[in-house]
């Protein structure tokens, strides 16, 4: 056993197996917004919990070695970029703030909703990684023992 | 009706769970009691029996819907409670390394 960190073995290997499909139900959740409930949001909860099974399960020095808080930092600045610029979009092409620009296709496709799947994937960015930066935050704080009784 | 009262039942369980709980983390899950109760009240506020989510799918045929407005409210209330959990968490985290306890009638720094 050189790698003592984390939980047992049978949480490892469990969590091996579900990590990817609760990353790929987030993704469903996320894509298929506008026909479904669901949404950028709630889809981001369910990928940033993702995040943090694999933290739990395996100690925060593995998982923070693949994903640290200046790489979730980056990915939570570009989810509201992008939003922004979904938002512009309408502003500089037709001169109305958050104009569909997109063609709205048939009803009930994924294709279906201009522009609601750019900005629930913007906002899914946004709130995946602002949730894993509140954990690992949390995470990373050094809990001492303090001085009792003083 | 009465789901109204089993709503004000679960508001007076955390209520009391934040004014006799001496550790900070019970108050701390106390006040999220009471945060699920107000979201719980606002859902049924909208909620109606033999109704679908407010969706168009391609095989309803029934337009009796649940309100949608309370859920879209409760929605940002949900992310509110999410980042005020988070700040009071980090605050008994500063606590408990300052003090040592979580007991809040142990720290003794605060009285006057």
């Amino acid at each position: 056993m050189k790698n003592e960190q984390g939980m047992s073995i049978i949480v490892k290997r469990i969590t091996r197996i579900t990590v990817s499909l609760i990353f790929l139900f987030g993704v469903y959740i996320v894509l298929h917004g506008h026909l479904t409930p669901g949404g950028g949001f709630a889809g981001g909860v369910i990928i940033a919990l993702s995040f943090i099974h694999v933290v739990l399960a395996f100690g925060k020095d593995f998982a923070l070695r693949r994903l640290n808080e200046k790489l979730a930092s980056i990915f939570e600045s570009l989810g509201a970029v992008l939003f922004l610029t979904v938002s512009l979009l309408g502003l500089f092409l037709a001169g109305i703030f958050f104009l569909n620009v997109l063609p709205k296709g048939k009803p009930f496709n994924l294709l279906s909703s201009g522009i609601i799947l750019p900005s629930n994937i913007a906002i899914f960015i946004k709130v995946g990684a602002g949730l894993f930066m509140i954990f690992i935050a949390l995470a990373m704080l050094r809990i001492t023992e303090g001085k009792k009784g003083e | 009706m009465s789901l109204y009262f089993l709503c004000l039942i679960l508001l007076a369980i955390g209520i009391w769970c934040l004014l006799v709980k001496k550790n900070l983390v019970k108050k701390i899950i106390g006040l999220g009691i009471v945060e699920y109760a107000i979201n719980l009240f606002f859902i049924l506020l909208g909620y109606r029996f033999d109704a679908q989510a407010p969706i168009i799918a391609k095989d309803s045929n029934s337009m009796i819907m649940v309100d949608p407005l309370p859920q879209a409210l409760i929605l940002t209330s949900i992310v509110i409670g999410l980042g005020t959990t988070a700040l009071m968490v980090a605050l008994a985290v500063r606590i408990y390394e300052k003090y040592g306890t979580f007991d809040i009638s142990e720290i003794r720094k605060l009285r006057g």
